[in-house]
Formats: structure tokens, C-alpha cells, sequence
């Protein structure tokens, strides 16, 4: 029994292991085959007058002249010994540029997420209790309209009426000049990111975890717990929601990975400094090192969060292990 | 006598039926939001009856104008009048739209059926690619097929915007090919001589269709919105090309000044046709029959 829980751990890590390095082939690929002069990041306007010999010698300082081969096996053996490179347009090591901004996003992320992860919970369990009633149908549509509204524009919104007419808070940054200690003020230029990172995200989740229990509502067991005499909300918080909870966990292990990246968008909106608006710079004046770490950053939360949630569900419902259900499959063909 | 050989015991009382009231035709069907949306489709197609002005000339003395009675929804930063650009640019948001969904919905039905229809191995491999193809972030992807077909128009924006978005739907054809695939009729088809893809269209597809109907005007809806999102960031259609995005682009510029209408109004007619198609979505999704509650 232990050697085949070591298996299956194993397999997982090694199916983690996998993904990681067809990620990283990829993006390292597509990100030197796209067009563009990674020089421009690196020398700015100068590059374009720069001669031909000037040129091969920059490129050849970069390391960018080898065969893509060559230098992604280059880049792998420096990454496993902890260097990831300069980047080109900070000419700062790759990982002081992110970890001076990661914390920013993070704190939005983070917050955001809890938010959600609460918030959510609470809104699900609301309109399922009242289902169909007038409560929960208000709420429906209010979320669906919340669903319906670009994240830039509700920004835009945002900024129009409380920065600009009612000039409550700040419209841009993570704080004021010479106030980067001042928790109040942090917390201030924090208010509208959040509200829309949250806004975004939260009636999709609620809409979910409102659907699961009204699943399980309709399961037998309640009927007999109401038989036995168990008032409804006992019923509810019991035996329903701790139901659909690990369900609901696995959700939300997928959830982080969309709601760290749906900070991109937010971040730029409001010049927020965090690793967003760092990993669309690169992108866009191909930063090669850069590109490379944020991607494989986010990749690797991706690929991890799935996997957890995946885990979490086999544990839950043994039903799911994928190799059981296409054996089963075979033996019905069969 | 001969009858009670015959006589049942057990007999399962037939219910009785009550005659449904009879429905009128437009009841539980989200009359308003296609009235709406027919509405600004048809408005956007007729743009050049309903415009007011030239939507691409540059008024420049009436730059930065207020809603007025000569300049219905007001005039932008360029001087351009908005009432006459939602219309005319409403066209080319709403053709991305759609064009992007048929890229997107093509592409994740012939993936979706081969990884269905594959052996195992290669469903999983596939799958597997599917999810690793996610795991890149989309606005990534997008800027380096920006990059790739070079200067952004509104086709290469709708292939970008398709190639992105395919692999949910992909994800259910896959499911519901895989439930199918052994039914007497594909088996039939195929032991014919049945082509991959003569068994996708006249078998498979018929099936799916509705599952995946929902989330094919979902995906409408998903497009309008990227293509407005990439266009305000600067990497979807320049200004030049009125789309409802690419009018939203000038909204730096037009906080500055605090003029509410260059941003408010393009976004609301966003919002509102994005709207219409999700009610309609809902529709389509045919509710299924819920139990009565237990609790």
C-alpha cells in the first residue's frame, strides 16, 4: 500500500517534471523565433545606428549568436545553479528586478484572492439558501452583469469617479512619492485594484459553489436527515457544504494561477509596479531572460495548482484517478 | 375466464396528464436581449444611414466637445464624433467577434473529435498539450503572435484572438465524443469507409452541437471583450481603426480632461451587447430538469 502511494506521488512529480521542461522548450523557442531586435532592450535607440560589426559583437556579448540549442542547454545548466541571466533592459540580475516588484504583486494577488475564496463561499451559500427566491435572483443577475464588464473599463470607471471627480484616492501607483513605508497610504493606492481584481473574479466562483450545493441539496441523504428531524440549517452547514467543500477546493487551487494573472491587466491600468506590467514589457521588447524567468514562473504555479487540484479530487472521489476510468473504458469496449 | 390468465397485479397507475398551458411563443425566451442586440447589430450595419458626421474626419475645432445637440454623444480627443464611430466601429468589433469564434470553435472541434476518437495514449498526450498550451499566459501568447504577423488588422486580431481561446471548448467536445464514439451508428459509419472527418460532421457533430452552443456564444463574447482589453494596452488595432476598443484607447488622455463620454459611452454599448449574448447564451443552455429540493 505504501510502495504504490510512493508510486503515485512519484508519477505526479514526474508529470509535473515534464510539463515544466516542454514549458520551458517552448516558450524559449517561440520567444527567439518572434521577430524583433532583442538589442532595442539592451541599447535602446542606439541599436538602430549601430554597424553591422558593432552589431555582431553585441549579439555575440549577449550570447544571442549560438544556435537556439545551444543556448537554451546554456540557459538550463545556468538556471539548475541559480542564475538566470541579466536582464537586458534593466541590466540588473533577473531575479532583483522581479523580487523588487513580486511583493506588490503578491500583496494584491493575495489579498484579492482571499477575498474571493471568502467572499465567494459566503455569496454561494446565500443564493443557495434562498434559491430562487428574490434575494438570489438579484443577485444572479447583478453578477452576471458584474461578469459582463471588461476589467479595464470598470477601472476606467473607477478612476473617472473617485480620482478624478470626488479625488478620493489615488488613480495610479503602489504609493505616493517618499511614502513607500507608510502602511495607510499603501492601503489607500491599494483600495481600487482590489475592488476590481475581486469584482472580476468573485461572481464566477459564487456561481459555481451556488450550483454544487444546489446539487447536493437534492442528494437522498438530506431527505432522510430531514426525516430524522434536523433543521434546515443544520442540514446546510453539516452535512451539505462540507460536501461540496473539498469540490470546492479544488476549484479554487486552479483559481490562484487566473487570479494572480488577472492582475496583468489591473496592474497596468493603474501603473501598479508589480511583475504584470513586467512580464508584458518583456514580452513586447523581448527581454529574453526576463520573459523567460516570469513565464516559467507562472507556468510552473499553473501546472503546480492543477495538479493539486487534481490530487485533491482523485483523494476525494477515487472515481476520477484517469487510468481507472480508460480502464474501465477498455473493459466496456472490450 | 380465459381473462384472468391475463390480469395483471401489479398495474402502474397511468398518470394522469394535465394539458399544459399553452405557452406563448416568446415566453422564456430572452426577448429583450435579442430586441437590444438586433437593434445595435442592425444599427451597426446600417451605419451609413444613421451616421451624422464622417466617423473618421478630424474636426479640429470641436475637439474635446460635451454631448451637444449637433454632436449627439459628444467628439473625442481627435475631434471625431463619437455617435457616428460607435456605429461605424461597432461593425468591425462585432466581425471580430464572430470571426474570431469560428477560428476558435473550428480549431477546438477537430482537436476536441481527434483527441476524442484517438487511442488513449494520444488523448492523454493530447490533453496534456492542451493543458500546458493554457498554462501560457494568454496576453503573452498574444503579443508574440502580434509580433509574428506583424502589423495588427482585424483579421490577424480575430485569428490571434480565435487561436487562444479554443481549448474549453475542445475539453467538452472531447467528453462528449469520447461518450459517443462507440455507438452503433459511428461504429456503422466507419466499418462504411466513414472519413474522419465525413464521421465529424454528419455523426459526431450533430451531438455536441448543443453542448457546446452555450459556450460558443460565450466565446463571441470573450472575443469583443480581449479585442476592446488589447486595443486599449496599445497592442490590439491602432487608433485609426474604430473599433468600441480602439475609441476606449484615447481614455488616458480623456480622464485627464475628466470628459466622462469618451469613456462611458463606448463601454456601454460594449457592455451592453456583451450582455445581450450572455442572457441569450443562458438560454441556450437548456436548463435541466431540476428535482424539487430536499431540504
Amino acid at each position: 500500500m505504501k510502495q504504490k502511494k510512493m508510486a503515485y506521488y512519484g508519477k505526479k512529480v514526474l508529470i509535473f517534471l515534464f510539463s515544466v521542461l516542454i514549458l520551458s522548450i517552448t516558450v524559449f523557442y517561440v520567444a527567439r523565433l518572434a521577430p524583433g531586435d532583442p538589442l532595442v532592450s539592451y541599447y535602446g535607440e542606439r541599436s538602430e545606428k549601430m554597424s553591422p560589426e558593432e552589431r555582431e559583437w553585441a549579439m555575440e556579448k549577449l550570447g544571442l549568436n549560438e544556435p537556439i540549442s545551444v543556448q537554451y542547454v546554456k540557459w538550463v545548466k545556468n538556471a539548475l545553479h541559480g542564475n538566470f541571466g541579466i536582464s537586458f533592459k534593466y541590466k540588473q540580475d533577473v531575479t532583483e528586478v522581479i523580487g523588487g516588484r513580486i511583493g506588490n504583486t503578491l500583496l494584491l494577488g493575495g489579498i484579492g484572492f482571499l477575498c474571493i475564496f471568502a467572499g465567494s463561499l459566503l455569496l454561494g451559500i446565500v443564493c443557495a439558501w434562498q434559491e430562487d427566491k428574490m434575494a438570489d435572483r438579484i443577485l444572479c443577475k447583478l453578477g452576471t452583469i458584474s461578469s459582463c464588464i471588461p476589467e479595464f473599463w470598470i477601472a476606467l470607471v473607477l478612476i473617472l469617479i473617485f480620482s478624478v471627480n470626488l479625488k478620493l484616492l489615488p488613480s495610479s501607483g503602489a504609493y505616493s512619492t517618499g511614502n513607500a513605508g507608510n502602511i495607510g497610504d499603501r492601503a489607500l493606492h491599494l483600495v481600487m485594484p482590489l475592488t476590481i481584481v475581486i469584482l472580476e473574479h468573485l461572481w464566477y466562483y459564487a456561481y459555481m459553489i451556488r450550483n454544487k450545493i444546489l446539487e447536493e441539496v437534492r442528494v437522498d441523504y438530506v431527505l432522510l436527515a430531514k426525516a430524522k428531524g434536523l433543521n434546515k440549517k443544520k442540514i446546510m452547514f453539516h452535512h451539505c457544504i462540507r460536501n461540496v467543500m473539498p469540490a470546492y477546493l479544488s476549484i479554487m487551487a486552479i483559481a490562484v494561477p487566473h487570479v494572480l494573472g488577472g492582475t496583468y491587466v489591473v496592474e497596468s491600468v493603474f501603473s501598479y509596479p508589480g511583475i504584470g506590467a513586467l512580464s508584458y514589457e518583456s514580452a513586447r521588447y523581448h527581454d529574453y531572460n526576463l520573459l523567460m524567468l516570469l513565464c516559467m514562473m507562472s507556468g510552473i504555479l499553473v501546472i503546480f495548482c492543477n495538479i493539486v487540484s487534481q490530487t485533491i479530487n482523485e483523494q476525494i472521489d477515487p472515481r476520477m484517478r484517469a487510468e481507472e476510468i480508460t480502464e474501465q473504458s477498455e473493459v466496456v469496449e472490450q | 375466464m380465459t381473462e384472468r390468465a391475463f390480469e395483471l397485479t401489479g398495474i402502474r397507475s397511468i398518470q394522469e396528464t394535465v394539458p399544459e398551458k399553452k405557452k406563448k411563443w416568446y415566453q422564456g425566451k430572452p426577448m429583450v436581449s435579442v430586441a437590444i442586440l438586433l437593434l445595435i447589430v442592425l444599427g451597426c450595419v446600417c451605419a451609413e444611414w444613421i451616421m451624422t458626421k464622417d466617423p473618421t474626419y478630424m474636426d479640429l475645432l470641436n475637439y474635446n466637445k460635451a454631448p451637444d445637440r449637433e454632436f449627439l454623444f459628444g467628439t473625442d480627443t481627435m475631434g471625431r464624433d463619437i455617435f457616428s464611430m460607435i456605429w461605424y466601429g461597432g461593425r468591425i468589433s462585432l466581425i471580430i467577434g464572430g470571426l474570431s469564434t469560428v477560428i476558435s470553435t473550428l480549431i477546438a472541434v477537430i482537436v476536441g473529435a481527434f483527441s476524442g476518437m484517438a487511442p488513449a495514449w494520444l488523448d492523454e498526450a493530447i490533453m496534456r498539450f492542451t493543458e500546458i498550451f493554457l498554462s501560457v499566459p494568454s496576453l503573452l501568447l498574444i503579443i508574440l503572435l502580434q509580433a509574428i504577423m506583424g502589423k495588427a488588422t482585424v483579421l490577424s486580431l480575430s485569428f490571434v484572438i480565435g487561436v487562444t481561446s479554443w481549448t474549453s471548448i475542445a475539453k467538452v467536445v472531447r467528453t462528449e465524443v469520447r461518450q459517443i464514439r462507440n455507438s452503433e451508428f459511428v461504429i456503422a459509419s466507419r466499418c462504411m469507409g466513414g472519413g474522419f472527418f465525413h464521421i465529424l460532421w454528419k455523426h459526431l457533430a450533430p451531438n455536441f452541437f448543443s453542448a457546446i452552443m452555450f459556450m460558443v456564444i460565450m466565446n463571441v463574447r470573450t472575443a469583443m471583450m480581449s479585442e476592446a482589453t488589447l486595443s486599449f494596452m496599445g497592442i490590439g488595432l491602432p487608433v485609426e481603426i474604430i473599433t468600441w476598443g480602439s475609441m476606449l484607447s484615447l481614455a488616458e488622455k480623456a480622464l485627464m480632461t475628466g470628459s466622462w463620454w469618451i469613456i462611458l459611452i463606448p463601454g456601454l454599448f460594449l457592455v451592453v451587447t456583451v450582455l445581450c449574448l450572455t442572457n441569450i447564451g443562458n438560454a441556450c443552455r437548456q436548463q435541466a430538469n431540476r428535482r424539487e429540493s430536499n431540504l
